[in-house]
């Protein structure tokens, strides 16, 4: 009872609140926005106004078209990832690249990607370095290791959610209802390989940089106090395209592909490759597979 | 609602205003600074609440802080409340049985302030209906956080429905109804353990924190509580004795202090295992624990803290061991603030944030509390202390009759300060029919160590009293060659004049029995048997005339040195 | 004579297409089943190709020296111990490469000849899985030639600057800046 007063009175207050603040970046909650149905109960015709509702205010705050596409999981997909460590040279061209396609915040900064430099010899992940600051790499006596969400079949991030709010999809994308997540990072807690990130704030997204071109449950702006990750560039990969990391790596370290098709780069890197997932005791089954073509 | 209900509650409503409103300098004092503190902490949450997370210091890295430290203490103190219970109600304990209701006002207080807490560390607590199971979609089973929101407000609805009712009923002058108020305090106790199970395994299941997932945590949660929620307790009543009419005897305080004592011992061992596992095995996972006990790369902010909570809790420890410091409140006080203090940091900031350092990635990042999330945290717990007050304030009132409905009986204080009958009996009776034969009642006396039985008729009133001298009397009436054998004896008085023949029960009983009220002083009791009657056993009896127990010699030589 | 001058003008629109499409990123290679894309400006921009055109006349000298006229080719780090430029290159067909067994390959094959040596990288760029990665995973798989990435003279990648190191968690652009 006490926490309901709580709740109402707060909601009082923010409407108070957000109506007197001024500021552009914040996004102001409507009543609508308060008691939004969850995404997945929402039915065809739902949906269809809901990303009207979305694509319309994201072209009010940011001057321009946007698109927000629901695009479904293709049969028999199911995408898994491959990346050789024998040719990453720790360029960071992927993190950038998955920056300018997926709309993260830019201060609080937010990559989905982080390359680790770690010194030839060992593979320890207590003895990492993200802040490496080379003149050009690789640099000699390292080598390089990026992560990112690794879209487990066992995801640990999901079962601890409390409300529901990240799910695996059929086509084995973990996805995040931006909408839906209540913000308590407890997914953030339970992720074995720090993929998970937080608004900490409103995110902050030059209004040149910003890919109008998205998915509900994908790039779409995000707004502060919602969890976000790689979603495997839903909005590229359902319609069949690479990622962007795939697509901008110089040397052609990653690959990407449906682990259900025999012919597909991932299989054939499955066949003819050692390989390993990180931190695989932890049984997560992470579709993310390391390997090493060269030496 | 008819006039006189209105009447009614316009004057409780008035009364209610005084009582929780009005008092002394230093009432005004404690409420005026804590109504300061609180609004602090509103004014920099409402910052927060606009715009963002930013303001603390949580990042990516550590992400969760000060709020969540604070959250996991505070389930503590409140599964703690429930120790009380335990002693009152399963050891009959009759002075822990009137404070119980304090501990479960403490247990709401606490859940309030841990939820208040949890609400300021949520991202968009403008979304948290979507954990209401029905309305939202709460993930339960399968997310053990899901299973400690509803732990949560169940203990504290559970709690607050049970001080609600008993203190009603006392407002009204009523007995609450045992039959409702007895198993909701009963239940709350596997409830209390329950919450911070629950608790500790929201931690204990993520397998990407090494730190926490350790089967220990949630035995370390229990004991540790039961160290930190009763050390405040033994401050809080040593703090209403002074300041209100509430009777709390030293006797109870000492009580829960020898409980604690166990609880310190547990938790200081359970940590020492840990230490050992993780420094012996020396595997990767030992990081964290050095972050925190030595310091890991260069970094070593939480080195200070732990060896002075480590150092506290052992301090402590021997001040409770120790009866002589324990039974002493200068150090027993002292004891408790150590304890208190060192629990908060061991299980507060000493747990959380070396699960996070170093992170799933290795990465250090030492976090320190921003001014925000301190300002925030005070003012929480500045809430729950004025909570507290308002309903200590509250339940005092009406337990002394302070606030009393009008056409209630008036309170009488002379049986809260006397020993009654009914305090010092002995439970156990155990009764024979009047044809019941005299060896059957040797057997028994025999058998059960006692030295007399009641007799009671059909309806199970008692009728007489048959002792162990009215055995031993027959036996000699009968057999003068015994009385040779036992070089002769010398029949008291007033057994002369008895006939011994027969063989039940009413045959060689005393009748009528010496009975005496339940509610018969202690003094009068003494007089009885020392004096008046010369019987060495009085049986107590209910308004009816049954046997609810016996008083003899040894229980007043025990009530004797209680008193 | 009118023969002659069809025949001319047939080379010279042979000549002027073949230029006009070698440029352009797309051809589709039959036999191999692949479409590829390459661009490799140097060798094949109007200026340069036909090689025929120069060296045609020129006698070939297969002394290791420091060439006058190429002198950004610079052989390194390609076994240029064991070999110099006749190793790949047709002393007498300046317009088509040579493999191992001495068979004439056209520069649109030339992976067939790289892929003697370097048969693994070969099969697994067959396979699609060696190099950059564009387009449809969902699709008809883009290929690039070796040379659209590597220099075939020095194939090795230099090292590159890398993009911005991230902030550490409290730092801001604010900050930074």
């Amino acid at each position: 009872m006490k926490k309901d007063m709580t709740r109402r009175d707060f909601i009082k207050l923010s409407a108070l609140g957000l109506g007197a603040s001024l500021s552009a970046c914040s996004e102001t909650i409507t009543w609508d926005d308060l008691f939004q149905k969850k995404f997945q109960e929402m039915k065809p015709d739902e949906i269809k106004r809901f990303l009207k509702k979305l694509e319309d205010r994201y072209s009010k705050k940011y001057g321009k078209t946007f698109t927000v596409k629901a695009t479904p999981p293709q049969e028999n997909v199911v995408f898994g990832y491959g990346l050789d460590l024998s040719r990453c040279i720790g360029c960071r061209r992927c993190v950038y690249a998955c920056v300018g396609e997926n709309n993260p915040s830019r201060d609080v900064q937010i990559h989905w990607i982080r390359v680790l430099r770690m010194k030839k010899g060992e593979f320890n992940l207590e003895k990492t370095e993200p802040y490496y600051d080379a003149d050009k790499v690789p640099e000699d006596g390292y080598f390089y290791l990026p992560v990112q969400c690794q879209q487990c079949e066992n995801p640990p991030c999901v079962k601890v959610c409390p409300v529901k709010a990240t799910w695996k999809e059929p086509d084995g994308i973990v996805v995040i209802d931006y909408n839906w997540c209540i913000g308590c990072r407890t997914c953030m807690a339970a992720c074995p390989y720090r993929a998970r990130k937080f608004n900490w704030n409103d995110p902050v997204l030059p209004k040149d940089e910003i890919n109008t071109d998205t998915h509900y449950l994908g790039n779409r702006p995000r707004m502060k106090g919602v969890v976000e990750k790689c979603t495997f560039c839903i909005q590229r990969s359902r319609e069949g395209k690479y990622t962007a990391c795939v697509e901008v790596c110089p040397v052609g370290a990653r690959k990407f592909g449906n682990l259900l098709d025999p012919k597909s780069d991932i299989r054939y890197i499955l066949d003819n490759f050692r390989v390993f997932r990180l931190k695989e005791d932890l049984n997560t089954e992470s579709k993310f597979y390391y390997f090493f073509s060269l030496g | 609602m008819n006039n006189k209900t209105t009447e009614y509650i316009k004057i409780f409503l008035k009364e209610l205003f005084y009582v929780l409103f009005s008092g002394g300098r230093y009432f005004y004092i404690w409420m005026s600074s804590l109504t300061l503190f609180a609004a602090a902490g509103v004014w920099f949450y409402l910052r927060q609440f606009d715009e963002g997370l930013v303001f603390t210091n949580m990042r990516e890295q550590v992400s969760w802080g000060l709020y969540i430290s604070n959250f996991t203490f505070l389930v503590g103190i409140a599964a703690a409340a429930v120790i009380l219970i335990i002693p009152a109600y399963l050891h009959h304990s009759k002075e822990l049985k009137k404070i119980v209701v304090l501990g479960e006002l403490l247990a709401v207080t606490a859940v309030t302030a841990a939820l208040l807490f949890v609400f300021a560390d949520m991202g968009r607590p403008d979304r948290l209906w979507h954990a209401i199971p029905g309305i939202g979609t709460l993930n339960f089973p399968r997310s053990i956080l899901a299973w400690d929101m509803l732990v949560l407000n169940s203990y504290l609805f559970l709690n607050f429905f049970t001080a609600l009712y008993i203190g009603a009923h006392r407002y009204f002058g009523l007995e609450p109804d045992k039959r409702i108020a007895l198993p909701l305090i009963l239940i709350s106790i596997p409830m209390a353990v329950g919450i911070h199970t629950v608790t500790a395994f929201v931690y204990n299941g993520l397998a990407a924190r090494p730190f926490w997932n350790a089967s220990i945590l949630a035995p370390r949660f229990l004991a540790s509580a039961f160290c930190s929620g009763p050390a405040l307790m033994i401050i809080l009543f040593q703090v209403l004795r002074k300041f209100t009419d509430f009777k709390i005897e030293s006797r109870a305080i000492f009580k829960i202090a020898e409980i604690m004592v166990y609880a310190m011992a547990l938790n200081l061992f359970l940590m020492l295992t840990e230490v050992f596992k993780e420094y012996y095995s020396n595997t990767i996972h030992l990081a964290p624990m050095q972050y925190l006990f030595t310091g890991l790369h260069g970094h070593h902010n939480l080195v200070p803290f732990i060896w002075t909570a480590i150092a506290f809790d052992v301090t402590a420890f021997f001040i409770f061991l120790v009866p002589w410091t324990r039974m002493n409140f200068k150090t027993l006080n002292l004891g408790c603030v150590l304890v208190f203090i060192g629990i908060w940091i061991e299980k507060g900031m000493g747990l959380i944030i070396p699960g996070f350092i170093p992170d799933a990635l290795g990465e250090i990042y030492e976090y320190t509390p921003s001014l925000h999330e301190g300002v925030i945290s005070i003012g929480i717990w500045a809430v729950g202390c004025m909570l507290y007050t308002l309903f200590v304030r509250f339940i005092v009132a009406v337990d002394t009759g302070r606030l009393r409905h009008p056409s209630a009986p008036p309170i009488i204080h002379e049986e809260k300060e006397t020993v009654t009958a009914q305090d010092i009996m002995t439970t156990r009776i155990i009764s024979v029919k009047h044809d019941t034969p005299i060896s059957r009642i040797s057997d028994i006396l025999v058998s059960n160590r006692i030295s007399g039985v009641a007799v009671v008729d059909k309806e199970k009133k008692v009728i007489g009293v048959v002792s162990e001298e009215d055995i031993i009397f027959k036996e000699i009436r009968n057999d003068p060659k015994l009385v040779e054998r036992l070089g002769g004896t010398i029949l008291p008085e007033t057994s002369k004049d008895r006939v011994f023949e027969g063989n039940i029960a009413s045959d060689i009983m005393t009748s009528p029995a010496v009975t005496a009220l339940e509610g018969t002083p202690l003094s009068e009791l003494i007089t009885a048997i020392i004096t008046d009657k010369k019987t060495k056993r009085i049986i107590i009896v209910d308004k009816e005339g049954h046997a609810s127990g016996i008083v003899s010699m040894i229980d007043v030589v025990k009530a004797l040195e209680k008193v | 004579m009118m023969e002659g001058f069809n025949k001319h003008v047939g080379v010279a629109l042979l000549t002027v297409l073949a230029v006009m499409l070698f440029p352009v990123s797309a051809l589709i290679v039959s036999g191999a089943d692949m479409e590829y894309s390459f661009d490799s400006p140097k060798v094949f921009s109007s200026e340069m190709f036909p090689c025929s055109a120069c060296h045609a006349g020129m006698k070939a000298d297969s002394t290791r020296r420091t060439l006058a006229y190429h002198t950004e080719i610079q052989l390194k780090g390609h076994g240029e111990t064991r070999m110099w430029c006749f190793g790949c290159h047709n002393a007498g067909d300046r317009d088509k490469l040579k493999l191992a067994g001495g068979e004439k390959v056209d520069f649109m094959e030339l992976h067939r000849l790289c892929g003697q040596c370097h048969e693994n990288i070969y099969k697994h760029w067959r396979a699609g899985i060696h190099g950059k990665r564009t387009g449809y995973w969902d699709g008809p798989k883009r290929y690039f030639l070796c040379t659209f990435c590597h220099n075939p003279h020095s194939p090795r990648f230099k090292p590159l600057a890398p993009k911005p190191v991230p902030l550490r968690p409290t730092e801001t652009l604010r900050g930074r800046k």
